[in-house]
């Protein structure tokens, strides 16, 4: 068992007193409201709207991350409770958002990436309750709760419309497959805040934590600077052509790209600060030096800074605007619709390294919070004996209604063959788990990476990989 | 051969049936599973595509490494035999230890194997048989079945429930043969292909996937087919009136839509696509003018006359989609709709002379026809012209299917059984306890989530002391001679 070396670690703020954060959002939530009633009122438009709804479910999911952000500032047991409650809150009116959608288009959302994500959110919310009250794990919202609000954030820049569906979607299988879809990923999406609240309860050390945050951050700023870094310093996005709501298209599948100028530079240092800390890890891994976590801690602290920096930059500037294109003359709209995932990724890299943050002042309370790591150990696995059975549902009805509508249950079509890779890896999971005895950390490094791959099933196949299953 | 005691095919068999094999086996159909996914394939890329996305010299290897067709590669069918395989050998391996367990159930204890037992207490009691009795009484108010075992004169009881659910694995593994056995026949026997239909088209001939024709021993026939659009304009259904001709006799007609097709021996025809084939026109709506300025709307249909006022016949007898006129002459330039020409024939009734009036709807223009006693009108809207709808159908014969299908229904039932199917055992014993007095002692056990037994357990404990106490008065006597004895060990 490796020593509980307790890091020389930033001091965290002073407590600023048990209810002054609680009354914060209080005030937050009540005056975001406010101002969005007075929008509304405004506007004209109906209150009822399933567009206000999610606001409303956003508010609150947005409280309820703000708070266990709180807890994770001054320790205070306190927050944790009002966090669950705003997560309720948040559930009730996104299951008002999903009932207005239903009702409008007359069927359940399953027909679209934004649909997808509604109801994707509403599962991961409702698991976090199950998880909260069943389970006894109470921060569990703390892992849950960005995520949903990442995936709120991404629905705001995709397009909305309820569209009537395309012949091969009028199909009840649609609602099979989709429900167990959503169930499922919602389940293993659970099972991986499981896995990492054992390694916390496990004594994995901090400082690991701190490598595989940085590890995390750094890859999306990589990827993002590798794939979309102009000469000479600009950033590359799609055009967005705002009447029609949709990317430009240069030709069959070819995307107009205009590049922002500068805003690569800011990208590049954002990356930089990002691998530091990851730097700082190894060096004192070599060096077998403490100190040198502390200054990564630093490192890190310095690095949210410039992803916030990075981010209202990329917003600020990316908004509505036109920009050149190296591949047709003139000037190009583009828009933060256009870019969804950059924006997701980029938020998702703030959200992991504040929680990091969390972890490193506040490791202690969050451990009194939480059940046993045998318990935890155990609920993970009870968690993925749910999700393995609605996996196997999900692939099984979507076979059957391809055999329907195409003529063929298996075409080897890339999100068909994920979905069966996140089977067999869920498969190998369980597999070790009964066969082989593997249990604590191999079983929750391995519950971790099928949630990764789970993502990468859910979204990188639809984004990054063509093929048959382009609706969601 | 002097390489140990085991041979050859004794070392195969151990190669394979282990669950290290197993997973590594796994790993390299995942990887190649995911290497198929990055890189285009060829069954379901066009070529120009693969061109587009890959230089010819990555393409040249690319195929020669046969990873622009990963999924029907010799290797990567040979790895998931061997999986098939590997899984095979391990469940026969450890099938007879768990049908031995399954079959002949342990009953009997002996002071070791309760000595073992996570779930144990023993009871005070003055009589076995009483003690026994108040057991049963207990056992089956909780709706647990008893079964009286006579053993070396120690009378006991046993109880089980879900037994089945050791077999669950099995039951698993099984599903996933049935569902290989029907991936394989499929892939063998099995075939797609498309057919495309006009309208009042019968065929029996369709393009195989694969490449190649295949007659079918049936025809089908297209009666009509159609498109229904939402308000703004996209698909909203596509339908064919379908039915199946044999020997010359219509023995099933129905109307598909996507997601509804048409069954017949075996064999499926599902609504694809539709389009209107721009070759040919059905029929043209247009105009012709008297002398007198009348107009008259005239609908002619390809090769079929049509008076044309008291003196004169018409036909429409061209259709050219691009066409082009060069000395007077009009000549086809290409099938795309560019230039639309309709040829029309006029017959005089009297003199049989025939007169070419060609239309021109892009330009308005009509050539030709001038001494004529009528003036064409060209079609005021594409709307004026039919062109000929054809059903798309795409046609699939998968014998193989109901094992897959079967396989899939196995392997719900099997995991079902598998996670939550619990199989729990008692055993009660009444026997002399170390000190010597006479104790009911109750053990158990489960196969998964102890926790949850550990509360039935205490249950069924609680059950027996309420039985024992509520029949005999000596029985709670017994208990203020003695404290209880009660062993809960770890879970």
């Amino acid at each position: 068992m490796a020593t509980r070396a307790r890091v020389v670690r930033m001091e965290p703020p002073a407590a600023t007193g048990g209810n002054a954060l609680l009354v914060l959002v209080g005030l937050s939530v009540i005056f975001l409201l406010i101002v969005a009633l007075l929008g509304v009122a405004k506007s004209g438009g109906s209150l009822i709207s399933e567009s206000n709804f999610l606001y409303v479910a956003l508010i609150f999911y947005a409280g309820a991350g703000a708070l266990y952000m709180g807890f994770g500032v001054t320790g205070t047991p306190l927050y944790v409770r009002y966090a669950s409650v705003s997560t309720s809150i948040g559930l009730v009116a996104n299951t008002l958002a999903v009932a207005h959608r239903w009702y409008l288009s007359g069927r359940p959302p399953f027909a679209s990436i934004y649909e997808m994500l509604l109801s994707f959110v509403w599962a991961v919310a409702a698991m976090t309750l199950i998880a909260e009250k069943k389970f006894g794990v109470k921060i569990i919202g703390s892992i849950t709760m960005p995520l949903a609000v990442v995936c709120v954030i991404l629905m705001q820049l995709l397009p909305s419309e309820v569209r009537p569906l395309v012949p091969a979607l009028q199909s009840t299988w649609l609602h099979v497959h989709v429900t167990l879809a959503m169930l499922s990923y919602a389940t293993c999406a659970l099972s991986c805040a499981l896995a990492m609240m054992f390694l916390i309860k496990d004594d994995f050390r901090t400082e690991t934590f701190l490598a595989w945050t940085s590890a995390m951050v750094s890859a999306i700023y990589v990827a993002i600077v590798a794939t979309r870094f102009e000469r000479w310093g600009g950033l590359s996005v799609t055009g967005w052509d705002a009447k029609n709501k949709a990317d430009i298209f240069l030709g069959r599948g070819m995307r107009l790209f205009v590049t922002v100028p500068d805003l690569g530079w800011l990208f590049v240092i954002a990356a930089l600060a990002a691998i530091v800390p990851l730097l700082l890890y190894f060096a004192g891994r070599a060096r077998k030096n403490e100190s040198f976590y502390a200054t990564a801690n630093k490192a890190v602290f310095i690095s949210i800074l410039l992803q916030l920096v990075v981010v209202a930059a990329f917003v600020l500037r990316v908004r509505d605007a036109a920009y050149p294109s190296p591949d047709q003359d003139g000037l190009f709209p583009t828009s933060l619709a256009a870019s969804p995932f950059l924006l997701g990724g980029m938020v998702t890299g703030i959200f992991a390294s504040l929680l990091y943050l969390m972890l490193l002042w506040r490791r202690t309370d969050l451990e009194g919070l939480l059940p046993s790591a045998d318990t935890l150990d155990r609920v993970t696995y009870k968690t993925i004996c749910i999700a393995f059975p609605l996996l196997t549902g999900m692939i099984a009805a979507g076979a059957y209604w391809a055999n329907r509508t195409w003529g063929s249950y298996w075409s080897w079509d890339p999100k068909e063959t994920w979905a069966a890779i996140t089977w067999l890896v869920y498969a190998g999971y369980l597999h070790m788990r009964i066969t082989r005895g593997w249990r604590g950390r191999r079983a929750a490094y391995f519950a971790i990476l099928g949630f990764g791959i789970v993502i990468f099933t859910f979204l990188g196949v639809t984004y990054l990989l063509p093929g048959l299953h382009a609706y969601a | 051969m002097a390489f140990g005691l085991s041979s050859i095919p004794k070392r195969i068999h151990k190669t394979f049936a282990n669950l290290r094999t197993g997973i590594v086996l796994l790993i390299l159909v995942v990887i190649a599973s995911a290497l198929g996914t990055f890189v285009l394939q060829r069954p379901v890329t066009d070529a120009d595509k693969l061109a587009q996305a890959y230089s010819p010299n990555t393409l040249r290897w690319l195929d020669r490494l046969t990873l622009t067709n990963v999924f029907h590669a010799w290797w990567f069918l040979t790895l998931l035999g061997l999986v098939s395989l590997s899984i095979l050998l391990v469940s026969i391996d450890r099938f007879p230890n768990a049908w031995r367990f399954y079959a002949r159930p342990y009953r009997k204890t002996d002071s070791h194997f309760r000595g073992a037992l996570p779930h144990k207490v023993e009871l005070p009691i003055k009589n076995a048989e009483d003690g026994l009795n108040a057991a049963e009484r207990a056992l089956k108010k909780l709706g647990w079945p008893a079964e009286r075992v006579a053993y070396k004169n120690e009378p006991s009881l046993y109880s089980e429930r879900h037994r089945f659910s050791v077999m669950a694995v099995y039951i698993v593994h099984a599903s996933l043969f049935l569902i290989f056995a029907g991936g394989i026949i499929d892939g063998t026997f099995g075939y797609s292909g498309f057919l495309a239909l006009h309208k009042g088209q019968t065929d029996n001939v369709i393009e195989l996937r694969s490449g190649g024709k295949k007659h079918l021993p049936f025809a089908v026939k297209c009666y009509a087919a159609g498109q229904e659009n939402y308000a703004d304009g996209s698909p909203k259904k596509w339908w064919s009136k379908l039915a199946v001709v044999q020997n010359g006799k219509e023995v099933r007609s129905k109307e598909i839509v996507v997601n509804d097709p048409l069954v017949y021996r075996g064999l499926r025809f599902y609504q694809s696509s539709y389009w209107l084939d721009n070759r040919t026109v059905d029929s043209l709506q247009i105009a012709w003018l008297a002398k007198d300025g009348k107009e008259t709307p005239l609908q002619l249909q390809m090769n079929q006359p049509v008076a044309l006022g008291s003196d004169a016949t018409v036909s429409l007898v061209d259709y050219i989609p691009d066409a082009f006129v060069r000395d007077g002459q009009v000549f086809k330039k290409s099938d795309d709709i560019e230039n639309l020409a309709f040829g029309l024939e006029v017959k005089d009734r009297a003199t049989a002379e025939v007169t070419k009036v060609w239309l021109f709807p892009a330009q308005g223009a009509v050539l030709g026809g001038e001494n004529l006693n009528y003036q064409f009108k060209n079609p005021s809207s594409a709307l004026d012209i039919a062109w000929v709808a054809v059903t798309g159908l795409e046609v699939s014969h998968e014998p193989g299917q109901w094992l897959v299908w079967a396989g899939v229904l196995l392997m719900s039932a099997g995991l079902g059984v598998a996670f939550y199917m619990v199989h729990m055992r008692l055993w009660i014993v009444a026997i002399p306890n170390a000190k010597g007095k006479l104790v009911l002692w109750v053990g158990g056990q489960a196969n998964k989530n102890r926790d949850r037994f550990e509360q039935k357990f205490n249950d069924v404990v609680e059950g027996i002391r309420t039985e024992l106490e509520s029949t005999s008065p000596t029985q709670q006597s017994a208990r203020k001679e003695q404290p209880e004895l009660t062993l809960a060990g770890a879970k």
